[in-house]
């Protein structure tokens, strides 16, 4: 177990400010959701660097930082990033220029900066950090890995506090290669309205969001997040229900003192079912909250399921555009993130209240 | 091509390749060092402009050392390829 004491977000919502969490939700007709981009990235990085930098490396380092500022943490025990595709736009940039300039003159700004864990090095060398730092790219396990390393690390006493990240970035090119796949809507929708009308495939979209993780409770603290569970492929949601269950008995807990659902509903009807069944069987008179009509989906969509999560529990108080089933709950002492990607790779955290 | 009429194209290319953000053409003094207390481009750069080089005027610099004569400036840059540039 660890707590969550410091979260930075860039995302398509305004969550750059801590002091307030989505009073306003961002409305956007689109067919993927892109990052609400600061003004500019100057007060965080120096122009010098920044220059160099794609979009995905700059969202990154931005919102580590204001994740460390957050809880007060200058230099972290661990910098721990997960991504799905990493800095994609960089990679795109290189092969692009290697299949015009038929793989020669290739510009090693781009090359340098197309690997997956540019952004958790970018992070330790503005942080002067030499800490352990690890990048893990494992599709929809990408976060939740990351916060396994996390807390594995600091149960064995090698960090007291580590810096957990959950980056992905969407391009145009991306998004028409993965929308072959049918996984896609196939005409603009409203993303508010998204999960009013479950349908064939969903909205993708894109974030980047760093929690500081702290071995102790401080001031700054937003919740403490109990433990994490995969499942990678189950036959059907039965192989989730024992993953909750085996997680709520680990920590003394029922059904019964979980106050409120967190799930990646994403609109998919296909892919879906998994949140109803487990809702139906295991919390049927739970409350349920939502988040992938905000952010929408990738690889990565479980880490702004965390944050929306912390921010509940640390706010006692449900966004109105995420409440998604049920009465907004009063007193919210234990909550589940249950999140998948495309039915494949099944998450669950259980966090409670400090 | 002119001298003046290549450093103008030079600025351009440079502030495009390098993403010098918030820097205009006429910001960058033609006899100003490129690198170091100038105008602080590192080896990274040096890099990217060997690569506008070979790509915009077919100049190919076999030997990364020689870059430190040749990138002294945007005017001795410019020279350089007036000198070394095939003809079209």
């Amino acid at each position: 177990m660890a707590y969550i004491s410091g979260i930075g977000c860039i995302s398509p919502q305004h969550t750059m400010d801590n002091e307030v969490f989505l009073e306003e939700a961002v409305n956007q007709q689109a067919l993927f959701l892109q990052c609400i981009q600061p003004n500019s990235y100057k007060e965080f990085i120096n122009p010098i660097l920044s220059r160099r930098l794609s979009k995905i490396i700059k969202m990154g380092i931005t919102s580590a930082l204001i994740s460390l500022k957050d809880a007060g943490i200058e230099n972290p025990g661990a910098v721990i990033t997960g991504t799905g595709l990493g800095c994609v736009e960089d990679t795109e940039k290189f092969l692009m220029t290697m299949l015009d300039n038929k793989e020669t003159l290739l510009n090693p700004t781009n090359f340098m900066q197309s690997t997956y864990n540019t952004i958790s090095s970018q992070i330790a060398i503005i942080l002067k950090c030499f800490n352990y730092n690890s990048t893990y790219v494992h599709r929809g396990f990408s976060f939740e890995s990351a916060v396994m390393d996390a807390l594995d690390l600091m149960a064995n006493g090698d960090a007291d506090n580590a810096l957990v990240g959950g980056i992905d970035e969407l391009t145009e090119n991306h998004f028409q290669i993965t929308s072959l796949l049918g996984n896609c809507r196939q005409e603009a929708e409203n993303n508010l309205e998204l999960l009013h009308h479950p349908g064939k495939g969903t909205i993708p979209g894109e974030g980047s969001v760093f929690f500081t993780l702290t071995k102790e409770q401080q001031s700054s603290t937003y919740c403490e997040l109990k433990g994490i569970k995969m499942h990678y492929k189950p036959a059907n949601f039965f192989g989730v229900w024992i993953e909750i269950k085996q997680l709520l008995e680990e920590h003394n807990l029922t059904e019964e003192d979980i106050d409120l659902l967190v799930m990646g509903t994403n609109g998919n009807q296909e892919t879906d079912i998994y949140y109803q069944q487990i809702h139906s069987s295991l919390f049927p008179n739970t409350s349920v909250a939502s988040f992938k009509h905000l952010c929408g989906e990738y690889y990565t969509a479980s880490a702004f399921g965390l944050l929306l999560a912390a921010n509940i529990l640390k706010r006692q108080t449900v966004p109105t555009v995420c409440q998604f089933k049920g009465d907004k709950p009063s007193n919210i002492r234990n909550i589940i993130l249950y999140n998948h990607y495309a039915g494949d790779q099944h998450s669950v955290m259980l966090l409670s209240k400090c | 091509m002119e001298e003046k009429e290549l450093i103008d194209k030079l600025r351009k290319e440079i502030i495009q390749q390098l993403n010098l953000e918030d820097m205009n053409p006429e910001d960058i003094d033609p006899d100003l060092a490129l690198f170091g207390e100038g105008l602080g481009l590192d080896s990274i750069d040096a890099l990217e402009i060997i690569v506008l080089l070979e790509k915009n005027y077919g100049i190919k610099i076999e030997d990364p050392k020689q870059g430190k004569t040749i990138f002294a400036s945007i005017r001795v840059l410019a020279n350089y390829i007036l000198t070394h540039q095939k003809p079209q």
